[in-house]
């Protein structure tokens, strides 16, 4: 939910409950003022009428309606003062339906002559009253609660803005792009803070990235030196006349430790080159045809094996990439599937506009489809591979915005490669 | 055959000449860009191994001059990995052939070789070596005069093991030269042991001598004698 949102989800739960509770405050006010109203209106009425009684004699020893007002009615005795009111609903003729009334009632002594004397007052244009002012009211909440939210709204979003700013400069934060976000300093105090932060922290983050991939450069660069020094005086010394098992064996563990060194030094090498974006020329070339290649390459590598290579290759596909890549993604993806292929197992490779499919028999795996992809996991014990190969095609991929995915179903390692549509030229 | 190696490591430097003096060369030194300019005003050599990128500029400077001099001296470039203008501009200007850092000393002694039989002789050249005879451009293989057909891979395990003959030669070497960046599949060797083991059945089935060894846990030998 939207931080808009959820200030204005209180403020608008807040303003209807302040209008609920002020209509009803205001409903309890009016109708006891109209009740105290209309009962000293009565009262009043009473008043004149008492007057007049006294006044007109003729009226006197009379009983009398004045319309379905006043009713006045001799009585033969008088017994109380006590006047009474009550509210009861009785048939208006004029109106024709049942409405609400209000009678006073009480009994009154002229010339020691008893009369009761009843006087009506309709309650509906009250009750009118009240109700046109309840449907003000709540228009007027309403008007209140609506306008409150749309401004809110705009308030926000003038006030919110540098800290949108400051999200959207962090969402396009990309490490391996040059140049570093620029927050804006903003004229509220708490955003100026958090941008300041958020400077300092990008800024240790890349200089902190920085010199890692430096590290890594420079190690990588710096070790190549002397490892074709230790690799070359190897060589020279393994041709010496004369020596005895136990040196050779020295020398062969030695040459395999280096080797393996030299070929984790090369793979970190080409990792860290792409990461430096030293791979940026593209070119359209068909997949298919790199594909072939390769496997005619490894071809003695199936056969000795008796591997069963099933092609499904759309030769109309094109895509466009550095083509260095493609070649070591290729060749990495391909190689991989026979070396952890068993003897007359199966490779299937297929390729359509949207997907590349290299699969290949074998065991279970060791690995979790995520963990494959992880620089110096290993899926076995195969001591030649450097842990590297995946680690390598994934950086590949994620370089490129391709997709790839590991999955093992029925002694079938699959990977999957999803082409960048962007990229994909059919012919 | 005499070579002039250009690098600016001292200690590769030191290691190439020894190893290319084992297998029979001449080698001169030199460290430096001037250094090889200077030597190659003074001397006439077969081959050249140059190192591109030297402290005190590119060493195709020294093709360029060759080339002025109109020489029929062989060039091999050594370059790093991810120096491929620098290995294209040198191919453009008059270079052989290349070879990437790092490498095997046995790849580099068959490169110069193959580079030197190719200025020499225009490639027509046959390698004779005792009952043995080989004509690379043609991929032809003679014993006793009696063609022997070899597949592709056979040849060039043929050629790399007569370039570096008498030499212990590793598993990995031979398997980077016959299958480059496909190298690490030959992960156990078995594929070379088949390849080597083909190669001496067919020299011996037509009346050739046994001249490949193993040598323990290490790779193969061929000896000429």
């Amino acid at each position: 939910m939207k931080l808009l949102n959820v200030t204005n989800r209180y403020y608008i739960i807040i303003a209807v409950a302040l209008v609920l509770i002020g209509c009803g405050f205001l409903t309890y006010r009016l109708l006891y003022l109209f009740d105290r109203e209309i009962t000293q209106h009565m009262l009043l009425e009473k008043q004149v009428i008492d007057q007049q009684l006294y006044e007109e004699k003729k009226l006197q020893h009379m009983s009398f309606k004045f319309g379905d007002h006043i009713e006045v009615q001799p009585i033969d005795k008088f017994t109380t003062f006590r006047i009474h009111v009550n509210d009861t609903e009785m048939f208006d003729p004029l109106k024709k339906e049942v409405v609400a009334f209000r009678i006073l009632s009480y009994e009154q002594q002229i010339d020691s002559t008893g009369y009761r004397i009843k006087i009506r007052r309709r309650l509906t244009e009250d009750q009118d009253v009240l109700y046109g002012v309840l449907v003000a009211v709540v228009l007027i909440g309403l008007d209140v609660v609506i306008s409150f939210y749309f401004l809110n709204r705009w308030f926000s979003r003038k006030i919110w803005a540098p800290f949108y700013a400051a999200l959207n400069l962090l969402k396009n934060f990309d490490l391996r792009k040059e140049g570093k976000p620029r927050f804006r300093s903003s004229a509220i105090e708490e955003f100026n803070r958090m941008n300041n932060e958020l400077r300092k922290l990008t800024d240790k983050v890349t200089s902190d990235y920085h010199n890692l991939k430096e590290f890594t450069e420079n190690m990588s660069h710096e070790t190549q030196t002397p490892l074709a020094i230790i690799h070359s005086r190897l060589d020279v010394l393994m041709q010496a006349e004369n020596l005895t098992e136990q040196q050779q064996e020295h020398i062969r563990t030695t040459l395999d430790a280096v080797n393996r060194l030299s070929k984790m030094n090369k793979g970190l090498t080409l990792l860290a080159k792409i990461d430096n974006n030293q791979f940026l020329d593209e070119k359209e070339f068909s997949i298919a045809e790199v594909i072939e290649k390769h496997l005619s390459q490894l071809d003695i590598f199936i056969e000795t094996r008796e591997i069963r290579v099933i092609k499904n290759l759309s030769p109309r596909i094109r895509v466009t990439m550095n083509v260095n890549l493609a070649d070591v993604l290729l060749t990495n993806l391909l190689s991989n599937a026979i070396k952890y292929n068993v003897d007359k197992g199966i490779l299937k490779v297929a390729l359509d506009e949207k997907t590349l499919v290299i699969s290949n028999t074998g065991d279970a795996p060791l690995l979790s489809s995520e963990q494959i992809f992880e620089r110096f996991k290993r899926g076995g014990e195969k001591i030649d591979s450097t842990g590297l190969g995946m680690a390598i095609v994934k950086k590949i991929c994620d370089f490129n915005g391709l997709e790839i995915s590991h999955n093992y179903y029925e002694h079938l390692h699959s990977f999957t490669v999803k082409l960048n549509s962007d990229k994909v030229k059919l012919t | 055959m005499k070579i002039l190696i250009v690098e600016d490591e001292k200690d590769l430097l030191n290691a190439m000449v020894d190893y290319l003096h084992q297998s029979g060369m001449t080698c001169e030194k030199a460290s430096t860009l001037e250094e090889a300019l200077e030597r190659i005003d003074l001397y006439d050599y077969d081959g050249i191994i140059l190192d591109i990128g030297l402290p005190d500029g590119s060493g195709l400077k020294v093709i360029e001059e060759m080339k002025k001099k109109n020489h029929q001296t062989g060039i091999l470039i050594v370059s790093a990995k991810n120096s491929l203008d620098d290995r294209l501009a040198g191919l453009n200007i008059g270079a052989d052939d290349y070879i990437i850092k790092p490498f095997h000393m046995p790849e580099l002694v068959a490169r110069i070789k193959s580079v030197f039989r190719r200025r020499s002789f225009q490639g027509k050249k046959e390698l004779v070596m005792n009952e043995l005879r080989v004509i690379p451009d043609e991929m032809m293989f003679f014993v006793n005069d009696k063609q022997v057909p070899l597949t592709k891979t056979e040849h060039d395990l043929l050629m790399f093991l007569l370039s570096n003959s008498n030499k212990v030669l590793t598993k990995e070497s031979i398997a980077e030269h016959l299958w480059g960046d496909h190298a690490d599949m030959a992960d156990s060797f078995d594929f070379i042991y088949s390849h080597i083991k083909n190669l001496r059945k067919k020299i011996i089935d037509h009346g050739g001598r046994d001249y490949v060894k193993s040598v323990y846990g290490v790779g193969y030998k061929f000896h000429s004698e």
